[in-house]
């Protein structure tokens, strides 16, 4: 009773959190309504309604778009023709498919955090990872076999993502250089590598004029985790859940993840234990972007099947929110992936059906990172008794990386 | 016996730190020396290139003052510069202060490198400089901001966001005050307060996030970056997008100062230019003034360095934190404007590209001092400047490597190539208030 109290106690605030960061969400889908605007003077009491009833299509329509119509799957799995069931599972696969790449890069946020290292820059080390991971298998294509390419980009969008993550590291490390200002720059950098590699003629798909690379979906694909048509899910999904439990083993059971956390927590304390705190740093920085980096491979190689300027779409800054909000456990990091997943698929329907834009996700997400990092807000929002505050504020922010760099 | 051992062991530990220094100097000198050579070899198929700088004496495209020379010489100053330093490196050893004497080889380097890409066009000097005044003003504000929030102990992450807000609010503004008015100047007075307004507000939010509720200051600003991004998107796209009358501000243009725009060749790079840049070399001098010179500076930078021992003799820290940022807000509201209302003319997604985060590095750069900012802003600028200089004039350098060079000069400046820097002590630390 008393560990069911505590657990419900711990997820008050994130729950809370996301819930008021909706209800913020829905006050700008009002005041932004337009239409409304011009109705006020003739019809106010239409005008309002109309724009409180913008809301309730805006998020009935994002419900509907990341789990589907329930009653339209019962009677398609009844009578089980496969075209009718791949099409009333469709959005639940795809938050899956949208919640992959958050697992991935919510794992790599939530261990540069743990270990103190703030990385903004997961946008950055996710466009490389997919760069190189296309790469990989464009230049692969047809000398070897094709297990052996997918493999291949795979490792070759570590090894990027995780080169990406370390220089900020390694900066800091060395020279104290701020890991925020360090990562945003390598995003810019990143985002023009990207631009400069898809206007070779080798990488661009052939007589388009935007920068996209060709389609990769010919020469190498993650194998479907379900074989019918129209479904995308594939195996990246179970790659990245076996990746949470890894990173937990790490984190939690090993004396590398011990070390990094020490540094996290301070790095004062962690030098005098004689923790090589640099190395920390340069490894965790190095890890979180592989596993970004793989996010990007996975969605090149498998989900999106292509390489495109906008391929990382700001995950790498909503898996800032995500980890704040899974209080950096991996296993929380899997939880609060699938409600990005469902609010990002969600997110896509009400952009087509309601004209909110997929923008005022963004903006729920800033909310939310703020709530949890402020449980004090939330609990004075909706009047919570204190329960442990210190305990929280040492879960979601790193002291240590205060302490040394130059800002 | 005893007493020998014991007072050799620090001096060999000494001599292990001096050995290695003297290794550095020598590879320092080598690098320079083989830059020196590296010069001197590309000056000889340069010297059939001219190379011109054009100055405008007292009026854009009026008489000009032309410094002609060939690409060769150049090349072969930038040697000659090279192995000056080099042999200086040599001579003095360890001790030689090479990072200021860097900039005595950069200088002729970036020229002779500029001119070699102009192949033989003449370069406009007094638009280059003009361009990199403009193209700074925006960071120099920003690194304003950053160095107002940090001497006052507070990280400032969010300057960023607020810039983008306070684009987004200028434009908003001024297109309606506009619309109903019809007064130019009346629509960007009232649209810049407003857009100060908005980032100082935001300013108290980050503060209040940060001091009221505790939380880490890099995540606060991080909300408020991320959150301006968003809200500033949504309404852009639902409004803004579809009804272009708001996105349509009166451009703010240049504006030249009587007399001083006329002292020959100075005037017309300094003095002809956006009123924004006057307002940022006012700000520059106030804020040294204000910081250096008047007891609500010294308080300022003490709630910064030893915000206990501030709060000790009745100084309320918290207090001067939060107007610190107040006050950075409305410094980075106006960079925001002047991004809306005169660089681009309208407000657009993102717009703000990095600029906050360049301001913040400009601010490292400059040593947490205005002045200094200005100067490191100015070398940002200078990098913008001479992108687009290339870019017009069609010079075969690929363009993103030409965009991605702000962003790399930002890396290296905060690695701290340019020296180790140490900023305010206590900055980015939460502060109890007894």
């Amino acid at each position: 009773m008393k560990r069911v109290t505590s657990f419900a106690r711990r997820l008050a605030v994130p729950t809370l959190s996301v819930i008021t960061a909706l209800i913020v969400g829905a006050i700008a889908i009002v005041l932004t309504d337009f239409d409304a605007y011009s109705k006020l003077g003739t019809d106010p009491v239409g005008a309002i309604a109309g724009a409180v009833g913008g809301v309730g299509k805006a998020y009935g329509s994002m419900l509907a778009g990341a789990f589907g119509d329930p009653t339209r799957i019962v009677t398609a799995l009844q009578t089980g023709n496969p075209k009718d069931v791949a099409s009333a599972i469709r959005p639940i696969t795809e938050t899956l498919v949208a919640a992959t790449p958050y697992i991935f890069t919510g794992l790599a946020i939530a261990i540069s955090f743990r270990a103190g290292m703030f990385n903004i820059g997961g946008d950055g080390q996710i466009r490389l990872g997919a760069l190189a991971a296309t790469m990989a298998a464009i230049f692969l294509a047809g000398k070897v076999a094709s297990p052996i390419i997918l493999l291949a980009a795979l490792a070759a969008a570590i090894v990027a993502g995780g080169f990406w993550g370390f220089i900020p590291g390694f900066l800091k490390a060395r020279t104290g250089a701020h890991e925020v200002i360090t990562t945003i720059m390598l995003n810019s950098i990143a985002s023009l590598v990207l631009f400069f590699a898809l206007r070779s003629p080798e990488l661009r798909a052939a007589g388009s004029s935007s920068p996209v690379s060709k389609n990769l979906q010919p020469i190498v694909d993650v194998p479907n985790i379900i074989a019918l048509p129209t479904l995308r899910l594939d195996y990246g999904f179970v790659v990245a859940l076996i990746m949470a439990g890894l990173v937990s083993l790490l984190l939690f059971r090993t004396t590398k993840g011990f070390e990094l956390r020490a540094s996290g927590f301070s790095l004062t304390a962690a030098r005098y234990a004689g923790i090589s705190a640099g190395g920390s740093m340069m490894l965790a920085m190095a890890l979180s972007g592989g596993l970004a980096g793989l996010a990007g491979g996975f969605m090149v190689i498998g989900t999106v099947g292509q390489l495109s300027l906008d391929i990382s779409g700001g995950i790498g800054f909503n898996a800032i929110a995500l980890a704040l909000l899974a209080g950096l456990r991996p296993s929380g990091v899997v939880a609060a992936a699938l409600l990005f997943g469902a609010l990002t698929q969600g997110g896509k329907l009400m952009g087509v059906q309601s004209g909110i834009p997929f923008e005022l996700l963004i903006f729920i997400m800033a909310l939310v990172i703020m709530f949890v990092a402020a449980p004090g807000l939330i609990r004075s929002i909706w009047r919570i008794k204190v329960a442990k505050p210190a305990a929280e504020i040492a879960t979601v922010s790193p002291t240590g990386a205060s302490e040394a760099g130059t800002l | 016996m005893t007493a020998a051992t014991t007072a050799v062991a620090p001096v060999s530990g000494e001599s292990l730190s001096a050995r290695r220094a003297q290794s550095a100097a020598r590879v320092r000198a080598l690098t320079l020396f083989l830059l020196g050579v590296l010069a001197v070899w590309f000056s000889l198929n340069a010297f059939g290139i001219a190379a011109q700088f054009k100055f405008w004496i007292n009026e854009q495209g009026g008489a000009s003052a032309d410094l002609t020379t060939s690409v060769g010489v150049l090349w072969i100053v930038a040697g000659i510069a090279s192995m000056v330093v080099a042999v200086l490196q040599i001579i003095r050893g360890a001790s030689f202060r090479w990072r200021r004497w860097l900039l005595v080889v950069i200088a002729p380097w970036v020229t002779a490198v500029l001119a070699a890409l102009l192949n033989g066009t003449p370069a406009i000097v007094t638009n280059v400089i003009g361009g990199s005044l403009e193209a700074s003003t925006p960071i120099t504000m920003a690194a304003l901001a950053g160095i107002l929030s940090e001497r006052s102990g507070m990280f400032n992450i969010a300057l960023e966001g607020k810039m983008l807000v306070g684009a987004f609010v200028a434009a908003l503004a001024s297109s309606i005050v506009f619309m109903v008015t019809g007064n130019t100047v009346l629509a960007t007075v009232v649209a810049i307060a407003l857009a100060m307004l908005a980032s100082g507000l935001l300013g108290l939010l980050l503060g209040w996030l940060g001091i009221r509720h505790k939380v880490d200051q890099i995540i606060a600003g991080t909300v408020i970056n991320i959150g301006a991004v968003g809200i500033t998107s949504v309404v852009f796209l639902r409004i803004l997008q579809h009804n272009t009358e708001f996105n349509n501000p009166p451009s703010v243009g240049a504006m030249r100062i009587p007399l001083l725009a006329d002292i020959p060749v100075l005037g017309p790079i300094m003095f002809d230019a956006k009123p924004y840049v006057y307002v940022g070399y006012i700000l520059v001098l106030f804020l040294t003034y204000m910081i250096y010179r008047t007891r609500w500076g010294l308080r300022l930078r003490a709630s910064g360095e030893k915000p206990a021992a501030a709060g000790t003799v009745g100084i309320n820290v918290i207090a001067i934190r939060y107007r610190a940022l107040f006050f950075a807000g409305l410094i980075s509201g106006l960079a925001g404007s002047y991004l809306s209302l005169s660089t681009a003319g309208s407000f657009q997604m993102e717009m703000t590209a990095g600029k906050g985060f360049i301001g913040l590095a400009a601010m490292i750069f400059g040593g947490w001092h205005p002045i200094g900012a200005f100067f490191a802003a100015l070398v940002f600028g200078f990098a913008d400047a001479v992108q687009s200089l290339l870019s017009i004039l069609g010079v075969a350098v690929p363009p993103q490597l030409l965009a991605s060079v702000p962003y790399v000069v930002t890396i290296i400046v905060v690695a701290g190539v340019v020296g180790r820097v140490r900023g305010p002590a206590s900055a980015g630390q939460r502060y109890e208030q007894g």
